[in-house]
């Protein structure tokens, strides 16, 4: 017979079926002499059941089947921030150690010339409309960007139309969540393709603005049929706790600026 | 492919590879994160975390280990790392935002649920847990996780979290006398505080 220190001690191998039978016969032969310990080991099951009912919530096939190329993505960009290639200095230094002295009088000429030319061409059209479309063809945001963007005020209509609903107030004909629930389910699965393209350095905040809202787009895609006032509710506040209008808002501010920068206003004073 | 050529080709740091042990273990890795962290996003973000860690480090693998026992422990450790960082962000943590965190750690209401009150009623009973296993702490919970819904026996957790199985032990029975304390008003039989010895 063991007592109830012993008993206490084997409650829990007990409760998962992990006695071998001779101590579970031990064990059951305690508990039926002990009503604390019986009551302590049914209370401790009891428990286990409830906790069996715990449901964990599915993000979904589209979560699942978009999980590897996130990944990668993560992956790829870890690679080029961590393995980065000879600095610019080592490679233009390895490559003239291989060049003759000749070619360093000639690159000399050659850059002295292209100094003048540019003095000249700014003294003759100090405008610089030439060099001005330069810039503008250089720094002009690539296709991926451009999609992103387009991507990101789109999303923020549907939001602000999300945010700004009041179910007490607003009737919910006109809220049209089945609408927006096509959109989200849209704009999400636009988003993998999205975030892939960016790829470049300088595009990590522009692509977990991206991948924030994707989540966010799911799920409104998955809300219930109806007007799902609770379930919009928790959307609003995921929105709210991550900042997305703030970031949205930061991202076009630096839009902004990169299109004045290219694109400078007239009455800029320099 | 087997587990046997999934570690060879891991050892290769083939790519292949890489991508059918993700594809192996995606939802048990992120799983088991959603279950320390409490929500979704960081979820996936200590999920790739961990197959980039192993990516990485899979020279540390030894091959005579479980390939899922070193997993669940990457997993638990990349949860802590991430719990840690995140404490040090403190969060105004008010009855309104523990409440607000349940339901959404319980994910938006169950799909296909046609009687309002049914709904209500699981969608309770959820929070309810969910609130129950914030009060464990983050060693207790993972073993309480690992055994509950994971299946493993005391030993392969003691295994996978390098804990002795005493240890183990130790921290279920408390993980389940705080949850039966959380829960009391759910089970069936309430009011019976085991303390005696």
């Amino acid at each position: 017979m063991i007592n109830c220190r012993i008993s206490k001690d084997r409650m829990i191998e007990a409760l998962y079926g992990e006695l071998g039978p001779s101590e579970k016969e031990r064990f059951d032969e305690h508990l039926s002499s002990c009503p604390e310990c019986a009551s302590e080991y049914s209370v401790l099951g009891a428990t286990l059941r409830v906790m069996d009912r715990r449901e964990r919530p599915d993000p979904g096939e589209r979560f699942w089947d978009g999980y590897w190329d996130r990944l990668e993505t993560r992956l790829e960009r870890e690679e080029t921030v961590k393995v980065p290639g000879p600095s610019l200095g080592a490679r233009l230094g390895r490559a003239f150690s291989v060049l003759p002295r000749w070619s360093y009088q000639a690159a000399g000429a050659v850059a002295l010339l292209l100094v003048g030319i540019l003095i000249g061409s700014r003294l003759i059209n100090p405008t610089g409309g030439g060099a001005g479309m330069e810039t503008a063809a250089v720094s002009a945001p690539a296709g991926a960007v451009v999609n992103a963007e387009n991507f990101i005020d789109r999303s923020k209509v549907l939001l602000l139309g999300l945010v700004n609903h009041n179910p007490a107030t607003e009737d919910a004909y006109a809220f049209d969540l089945g609408r927006k629930k096509t959109v989200s389910r849209e704009l999400a699965a636009e988003a993998p393709a999205l975030r892939n393209a960016l790829n470049q350095r300088g595009q990590k905040r522009l692509r977990d603005l991206v991948s924030d809202l994707e989540v966010i787009m799911m799920q409104i895609a998955n809300l219930e049929s109806g007007q799902d006032v609770e379930g919009v509710e928790l959307i609003k506040q995921g929105v709210d706790r991550r900042g997305i209008f703030l970031k949205i808002d930061l991202d076009r501010m630096g839009r902004e600026a990169r299109s004045e920068d290219v694109n400078p206003p007239k009455n800029k004073k320099i | 492919m087997e587990e046997s050529s999934l570690i060879q080709g891991m050892a290769r740091g083939d790519r292949t590879a890489f991508r059918e042990f993700v594809e192996q273990y995606k939802k048990k890795v992120y799983y088991q994160a959603l279950d320390m962290v409490g929500n979704s996003i960081d979820a996936e973000d200590v999920s790739q975390e961990v197959f980039l860690k192993v990516f990485r480090s899979f020279a540390t693998f030894k091959k005579d280990a479980k390939l899922s026992s070193w997993l669940y422990r990457v997993t638990y450790n990349a949860s802590i790392d991430h719990l840690r960082r995140k404490e040090s962000v403190p969060e105004p943590v008010g009855d309104d935002i523990l409440e607000s965190r349940s339901q959404e750690d319980a994910g938006l209401p169950p799909r296909g649920a046609v009687d309002p009150a049914l709904a209500a009623e699981s969608s309770l009973l959820q929070a309810r847990i969910s609130r129950a296993l914030d009060k464990v702490s983050p060693q207790e919970k993972a073993v309480f996780l690992l055994r509950h819904y994971d299946d493993l026996m005391l030993k392969d957790i003691a295994s996978s979290l390098g804990l002795s199985v005493g240890s183990v032990k130790s921290y279920l029975f408390r993980a389940v006398r705080k949850l039966q304390k959380e829960l009391g008003g759910s089970a069936p039989i309430s009011g019976m505080e085991a303390s005696h010895d």
